[in-house]
């Protein structure tokens, strides 16, 4: 029994970290009609960022700040720089987030070199916790726990306030909210900034969970491609029903069928796009 | 045969109802005009004629069958054309080959892999015959996109009739064209020979009076009256809701 | 009739300067040393991958990242044939490899081809990542990372030395040849003009009475043809089958070879092979651990600044344009 408790916590715990990254991408199409290949890159970026400085100060508070803001930086200098350029243009956006993903990951494997690093969870949070009959990691419980906090928060900031109004408002309806008056472009360079920044951060707090390793950027960037068709492009609720759905599979698969993993996300994405094809709760074209 | 009956259409977006029962029938040979105030449903109508949307509840008959389900592209081949409110055109690509499209929708070899596109000579002819009546073969290998806005118009009426369909679905045919332009598309109409049956949709008055055999009034999704153009101009109630038009 | 043969002679590709660079090509081995008459090769082979990608792209504008999974199939089904079946006869390998290829196009053009623009790319994306990561995985099957090596050059049935690069070179430039012309006439055909049309208004074709699930299915298939027909070359020509040929990097490298050399002209896929890969040949004799860095920075150079890819330029060089082939964004 205390095998299935732990994959179910290390499965929610991945969970919370495609959430957060899947959440900006999805947010990103659904509102600014960009597709941010380089999403993946910016969670490499935290966690490399996040690593260093954490095993220089010891804080890992810190490294969580710095490896967002590294991050939200460099994303603000993509979208303002060239991908305010090509809206729309799927292609063109393609191209340009694949060729800066490599170049993110080259840089890094040119300023880190190619070996793997392990980041162990601050003490604060470290070792295991026993709960009844059960033993878990302290850290994948935190994970959790944040990752519902901030699910919650961004539920009340979505539905709540007047930000949220106009983000899903924009969603929706492009001309429309502009029409009204409101100042879009702004709107947009803040969700991509935060977008990043939060991307940065889910590098820092998985440091623990997965490491600091070059191929990160491309791999999680597929796991969250794969929750973002699951739950629909635009969607916070698709990401976050996408996001606990691979989670668990993923962890399960992985323990039972590690060959098989991917080959059984994937074919649910199929069965899922073949009832509907604009994912759980995607816009309906 | 009727070219064309619907029958208690209906068409609801969200929460709101676009069209309600409407129920019209258009004889074959006839010219029917719509008309309406924006909004009024002229062009929820047409997209269900042509099978762009699906009705809420209703059916259409075209020339006779029951298409209520059938996708649009199957309906062509029926007999129907469509030309579009908003120009819907090939803009980077050149007249000719906009025409030779169209041509091509309806022909059995429009599945041909192999064989050179020139090779067609029917077709080509075809094109020139529908370009020249225009006054657009000359300007046959230009980008769409390089045209005036009169002649892209032009080129999606003789979209609409590439196909020689037997129901000619006209969205606003004149919209936005000059005095002669517009002289022009109801000659084009006019012209047409009685084993096509036209609808459209249009604002202008000089339009609807040259060329309609009988007016059906629409209001609010609903029809408020039909008849010949002389029984719409007496009509009280569409006197009341079209305060613009000169009394009779 | 003489008047209208000429009236289309305007909108017709003219194929003189693609005559010209065939006659280059078969003159390259005169003046190529052997390795880099291996390249020219394998450019060829590339080109005959990016036609498919072309055909898709290009011409019927559905954007996949996912083409590799057609030629990578091919390449191993050609490895498995020669290395664990022990099958000598190309022709039986070519046709089962290409077979291979075309029947995954079939099954998952089935599901996916309907889907829009962004959720398709994404899924292609994922079919891509999927084999790569059965390749990866099943090394019983494939060899894992170290990849099925051991295939020999091809037994043609013919007493030709397929060992010998310049025989081989001539082989798969006919090879290429044929595929060149099989996409000319496609893009010619009433069905080429369709896929151009649902490619620029994919509403308007409907309206017009086409069905463009049929038109965007078939082209699919047969771009995973293209991708089979090269695979199975390939697998040949660098005798492993690695999983890298199937995976996302491979399929981005197609994409890429498809962008620069413009979508939708008859030129691409050969300009677009080559400039990538003597890009990569020259990269890799100065600073081959930059490449992936170096690509990157072309990517989005070629992203923001030549968004039509260098072809039209080459081909406005030539001052032929081809004209109602499809628009490159110009």
């Amino acid at each position: 029994m205390d095998f299935w408790v732990t994959i179910i916590v290390m499965g929610l715990s991945f969970s919370v970290l495609l959430f957060m990254l899947s959440s900006g991408l999805s947010l990103i199409f659904g509102l600014m009609n960009v597709l941010n290949l380089t999403h993946g890159g910016y969670y490499l970026i935290g966690s490399f960022v996040g690593i260093s400085i954490y095993k220089w100060t010891g804080n890992f508070l810190l490294a969580i700040l710095a490896g967002g803001a590294v991050a939200g930086i460099i994303g603000v200098g993509m979208e303002r720089g060239f991908l305010r350029y090509l809206p729309g243009q799927l292609l063109d956006q393609v191209i340009l987030t694949m060729g800066f993903l490599f170049i993110f990951t080259n840089l890094a494997k040119w300023i880190w070199g190619p070996i793997p690093q392990m980041a162990t969870p601050p003490s604060l949070v470290a070792g295991s916790l026993r709960i009844g009959a059960y033993s878990v990691y302290l850290y994948h419980l935190v994970v959790i726990f944040a990752g519902l906090i901030i699910a919650i928060v961004l539920w009340f900031f979505q539905e709540k306030t007047r930000y949220g109004a106009i983000i899903r408002a924009g969603i929706d309806n492009r001309e429309m909210i502009m029409a009204i008056g409101i100042n879009f472009n702004q709107v947009c360079a803040w969700v991509f900034f935060l977008g990043t920044v939060i991307a940065g951060i889910t590098g820092v707090i998985g440091l623990p969970l997965l490491g600091a390793y070059l191929e990160s950027g491309s791999e999680i960037l597929l796991y969250a491609i794969i929750v973002v068709i699951i739950g629909g492009l635009g969607s916070m609720q698709g990401a976050l029903a996408g996001s606990f759905l691979i989670g668990i599979i993923h962890s399960f698969s992985k323990a039972f069928f590690p060959a098989l993993a991917f080959f059984m996300m994937y074919l649910i994405v199929i069965i899922i796009l073949l009832v509907r094809p604009s994912g759980l709760f995607g816009k309906r074209s | 045969m009727e070219a064309l009956r619907v029958e208690k259409l209906s068409k609801d977006f969200g929460g709101v109802r676009a069209l309600n029962d409407v129920s019209l029938s258009v004889a074959a040979g006839e010219r029917r005009a719509v008309i309406g105030a924006n909004g009024a449903g002229k062009s929820t109508l047409i997209n269900l004629i042509n099978g762009e949307m699906p009705p809420t509840f209703g059916r259409v008959y075209i020339l006779g069958k029951d298409v209520t389900g059938m996708p649009v592209y199957d309906r062509v081949h029926l007999g129907v054309g469509r030309s579009c409110q908003i120009n819907s055109l090939f803009l980077h690509i050149s007249v000719l080959d906009n025409v030779l499209l169209a041509l091509q929708a309806t022909q059995p070899f429009r599945f041909q892999m192999l064989r050179s596109i020139s090779k067609y000579d029917h077709l080509s002819a075809k094109a020139q015959a529908l370009l020249t009546a225009r006054g657009l073969w000359e300007k046959r290998d230009v980008p769409v996109v390089d045209l005036s806005y009169g002649e892209q118009r032009r080129i999606e009426i003789v979209l609409s009739l590439a196909s020689a369909p037997k129901l000619l679905l006209l969205d606003e045919p004149t919209a936005g064209l000059s005095a002669s332009e517009t002289s022009d598309i109801i000659e084009l109409v006019r012209g047409l020979g009685r084993d096509i049956s036209v609808l459209f949709i249009s604002h202008d008055m000089d339009v609807i009076f040259s060329i309609a055999d009988r007016i059906t009034v629409l209001h609010y999704g609903q029809v408020i009256a039909e008849g010949t153009p002389k029984e719409i101009r007496a009509n009280p109630k569409v006197k009341q809701i079209y305060l613009g038009y000169k009394e009779a | 009739m003489k008047s209208l043969e000429l009236l289309f002679h305007k909108n017709r590709v003219s194929l003189g300067p693609y005559v010209g660079v065939g006659l280059i090509l078969i003159l390259l081995p005169l003046f190529l040393s052997p390795y880099l008459l291996y390249l020219a090769a394998k450019i060829l082979i590339f080109a005959i991958f990016a036609m498919g990608l072309n055909l898709i792209l290009g011409y019927t504008g559905l954007v996949s990242m996912g083409h590799a999974a057609f030629f990578g199939t091919a390449v191993y089904v050609g490895a498995f044939l020669t290395v664990h079946s022990g099958i000598e006869n190309f022709w039986l390998v070519a046709l089962l490899g290409v077979l291979a290829a075309v029947l995954m196009a079939a099954l998952f053009g089935l599901f996916i081809v309907h889907l829009s623009g962004a959720y398709f790319l994404l899924i292609t994306l994922g079919l891509s990542q999927l084999l790569f990561s059965i390749a990866w995985k099943w090394r019983a099957l494939t060899g894992g990372d170290d990849g099925l090596p051991g295939i020999p050059r091809p037994d043609l049935g013919l007493p030709l030395p397929m060992g010998d690069d310049t025989y081989f070179y001539y082989f798969v430039f006919l090879i290429f040849v044929g595929c060149f012309f099989l996409l000319y006439r496609l893009t010619d055909s009433p069905f080429g003009h369709a896929l151009v049309g649902i490619r620029e208004n994919e509403s308007r074709m409907k309206i017009l009475g086409y069905n463009p699930w049929r038109y965007k299915y078939v082209s699919f298939i047969i771009g995973g043809g293209f991708g089979g027909v090269a695979g199975v070359l390939y697998a040949y020509l660098i005798g492993i089958a690695y999983p890298g040929d199937i995976g996302l990097m491979a399929s981005v490298m197609v994409l890429f070879m498809v962008i620069l050399g413009s979508p939708g002209t008859l030129a691409c896929p050969l300009i677009g092979a080559t400039l990538l890969t003597t890009m990569e040949y020259v990269v890799s004799i100065f600073t081959p651990e930059r490449w992936p860095l170096i690509l990157g920075a072309v990517f989005v150079l070629i992203a923001m600044y030549f968004r039509g890819g260098i072809g039209i330029y080459l081909i406005r060089y030539w001052r032929k344009l081809d004209l109602g082939h499809g628009s490159p964004k110009s």
